[in-house]
């Protein structure tokens, strides 16, 4: 009955709304899992990871549109499809790209109840909402849109690359209850930031005005901050490549830091029922060196020129209306240079799930370690987001978590999010005496053909876990 | 095969198949040489409103047939209208109350003051309680559209033809070019 209704509940909510990574949360026996929360419940009691191999991860996605959209080989003009794509996506359409790489990992068991976990890991995450209304004026011109004001708010945009060292500390209260949190010291390689921009352009048909039209920017007030940015910019014969390498040089001391904290919990409601939830890089960068910041502002509104007919000698020229034009522009419509510091709050990561263990279960291999019976069949449910600048990103993930043995385990998930209503995912975790190995793919349909997918991601990693007595 | 080894074995072969088959299925990336952006920007050109005023002499306060003047349209020399334009199309609208034909001239000239093309007509008299409209377009394109990109500057001129009358009345004008563009 308890299984039927937990697969109801699993079936339910796989079906209402999903995101992140989910296929690592909860799952106890890897050191990945006090990443995702710090107050997870654990099965190790040291870890030690294969130093930059210990956990890759990337992950894709963007809302509205897939390649095919764009680039399927149907014999149809591809402009058509980019104006189609260009029309149907919205300014809350997103594309991400997200990717870590563990530099180090290590953690050992602390007392009876305690255990610390640190290391350091690479991450790089670029985040920008599509620009719908910019696009669809530089892609197909205002004449189709006149009376309709474009949108400059449209713009908004964050990338960064940071090095993030961490140190946390997971620790058994009760029984019931495991809490936990990291500390965590960013070190910021590059960032670049456009958010809260704001203004219109808008043509304006004025029957009985002046002119057919009058062409209008409204409050256009347009910041791009950067840190990182200038002195590759400076950098004499520059390339791809050379800016590559100079980033990665950074990857260890970055040259602006910041610091935030991981905290989460896992209750144990009953001894098959358990709840947790967790939040992560609750944090702010401090962007204080190589700092260039661009803004773009003013209103301005005009229907043209009007020649004023001036009475002029032979050989005199007439009034430079043009160059009166662009001075009127620059007074009204400015950009300017500024190098002063400021802040970003890190996307701030949230996850709470709620898990039902069946099949209970004391293995073998585990008998003489004092710890509790565990369940070889877990249902779960969890709900994720990532704090993003118009809203948080969201979706829902729902699993199946098998141990077949203390070697391997999987675990399929089904998942909803702004992505896709059919994220499947798989990860499979297996151990060879201390070491092991994990891979997780989610939205696996999509990898069938990559053209088609809204999003992509996956972990892999390679460490030595420890269940030691 | 033990459950045991099987398991472990099928979930790591089908992970590998799925990403080692995984792939980039009926696209044609090769398509993005056949990219191309194509916007069509509708823009105001010049205005005026004149009225007898205009054509007195400022300092004797004779009537002046003639009136001309020259603007500059710099952004016809800009790099997207140079590799761009494709199209143009011209929009003049004339609105008289003048009791008098008036002779329009719109003489687009290059860098060396020479015409590349003009739009001109006479505009039919109005009255006070009459306006006269002409409302006139002007396509440019193909191999013509080179008269485009070669002007700079936009002459205009007007002539009061037979002014023996009042010379009360306001000559309105307005215009705006649609200019299509490719990259």
């Amino acid at each position: 009955m308890r299984v039927a209704i937990v697969l109801l509940i699993f079936f339910y909510w796989s079906s209402v709304s999903g995101q992140n990574k989910p296929l690592l949360y909860n799952v106890d026996d890897l050191p990945q899992a006090l990443l995702q929360n710090p107050g997870a419940r654990i099965d190790f009691t040291r870890h030690f990871g294969i130093p930059l191999f210990s956990q890759i991860h990337v992950g894709v996605g963007s809302t509205g549109v897939t390649a095919k959209d764009i680039f399927e080989d149907d014999g149809r003009n591809i402009n058509a499809r980019i104006q189609s794509a260009i029309r149907n996506l919205t300014s809350s359409d997103f594309f991400t790209i997200n990717e870590q790489i563990e530099i180090v990992s290590f953690g050992w068991k602390m007392g009876e109840r305690g255990y610390f976990s640190a290391g350091a890991y690479q991450e790089a995450d670029i985040f920008a909402y599509f620009p719908s209304d910019p696009a669809k004026l530089a892609f197909e011109g205002n004449a189709d849109y006149i009376n309709r004001p474009f949108r400059f708010d449209d713009v908004s945009f964050t990338g960064e690359v940071l090095t993030v060292y961490h140190a946390g500390f997971n620790y058994k209260m009760d029984s019931k209850l495991t809490v936990g949190g990291r500390i965590k010291l960013y070190s910021g390689i590059f960032n670049v930031e456009s958010t809260d921009n704001d203004g219109t352009f808008v043509t304006n048909e004025t029957p009985g005005g002046v002119n057919f039209y009058q062409h209008a920017v409204n409050g256009l007030d347009i910041v791009v901050n950067t840190s990182g940015y200038a002195s590759l910019r400076d950098e004499e014969n520059m390339t791809v490549d050379k800016a590559a390498a100079e980033l990665l040089s950074r990857s260890f001391f970055g040259q602006n830091i910041g610091v935030g904290v991981d905290l989460g919990f896992h209750y144990r409601v009953t001894e098959q029922f358990s709840v947790n939830a967790a939040i992560q890089d609750f944090g702010v960068m401090f962007h204080q060196k190589d700092i260039e910041n661009s803004r773009y502002f003013g209103s301005y509104e005009t229907s043209g020129l009007q020649p004023l007919f001036p009475e002029l000698n032979p050989g005199q020229e007439t009034i430079p209306y043009w160059d009166v034009l662009e001075e009127e522009l620059d007074v009204n419509l400015k950009d300017e240079k500024t190098y002063g510091a400021y802040n970003t709050w890190r996307p701030l990561k949230y996850n709470a799930s709620i898990q039902f263990g069946t099949g209970k279960s004391i293995l073998p291999c585990d008998y003489l370690i004092s710890k509790k019976p565990r369940y070889m069949n877990l249902f779960g449910m969890i709900v994720s987001g990532v704090n993003r600048p118009k809203g948080p990103t969201y979706g829902v993930t729902t699993y199946w978590d098998r141990k077949v043995n203390d070697y391997f385990r999987f675990r399929v998930a089904y998942g909803l999010d702004q992505f896709s209503l059919t994220k499947f995912g798989v990860m499979a975790s297996s151990r060879f005496k201390n070491f092991n190995a994990f891979l997780a793919v989610n939205d696996i349909i999509g990898y069938t053909n990559l053209a088609n997918a809204h999003s992509a991601s996956l972990q892999l990693g390679i460490q030595y876990v420890f269940k030691d007595l | 095969m033990s459950i045991q080894t099987f398991f472990p074995r099928f979930i790591a072969g089908l992970l590998l198949l799925v990403l080692f088959t995984s792939c980039f299925k009926d696209v044609d990336f090769s398509q993005t040489e056949d990219i191309q952006i194509t916007p069509d920007i509708d823009v105001d050109i010049i205005y005026y409103d004149l009225n007898k005023v205009d054509f007195l002499d400022s300092d004797t306060g004779e009537f002046t047939a003639i009136i001309r003047d020259t603007v500059r349209l710099e952004y016809l020399d800009d790099s997207y209208i140079q590799d761009g334009l494709t199209y143009a199309e011209f929009r003049f609208r004339h609105e008289n109350s003048f009791p008098y034909e008036i002779r329009s001239e719109l003489n687009f000239l290059n860098a060396r003051n020479r015409k590349e093309f003009d739009v001109n007509y006479i505009i039919p008299a109005g009255s006070d309680t009459v306006i006269s409209v002409i409302d006139t377009i002007h396509i440019v394109q193909g191999s013509n559209i080179d008269e485009v990109k070669n002007s700079i500057e936009l002459a205009v001129e007007l002539e009061l033809l037979e002014p023996s009358k009042s010379l009360e009345g306001n000559l309105k004008f307005l215009s705006k070019g649609l200019f299509r563009l490719t990259f």
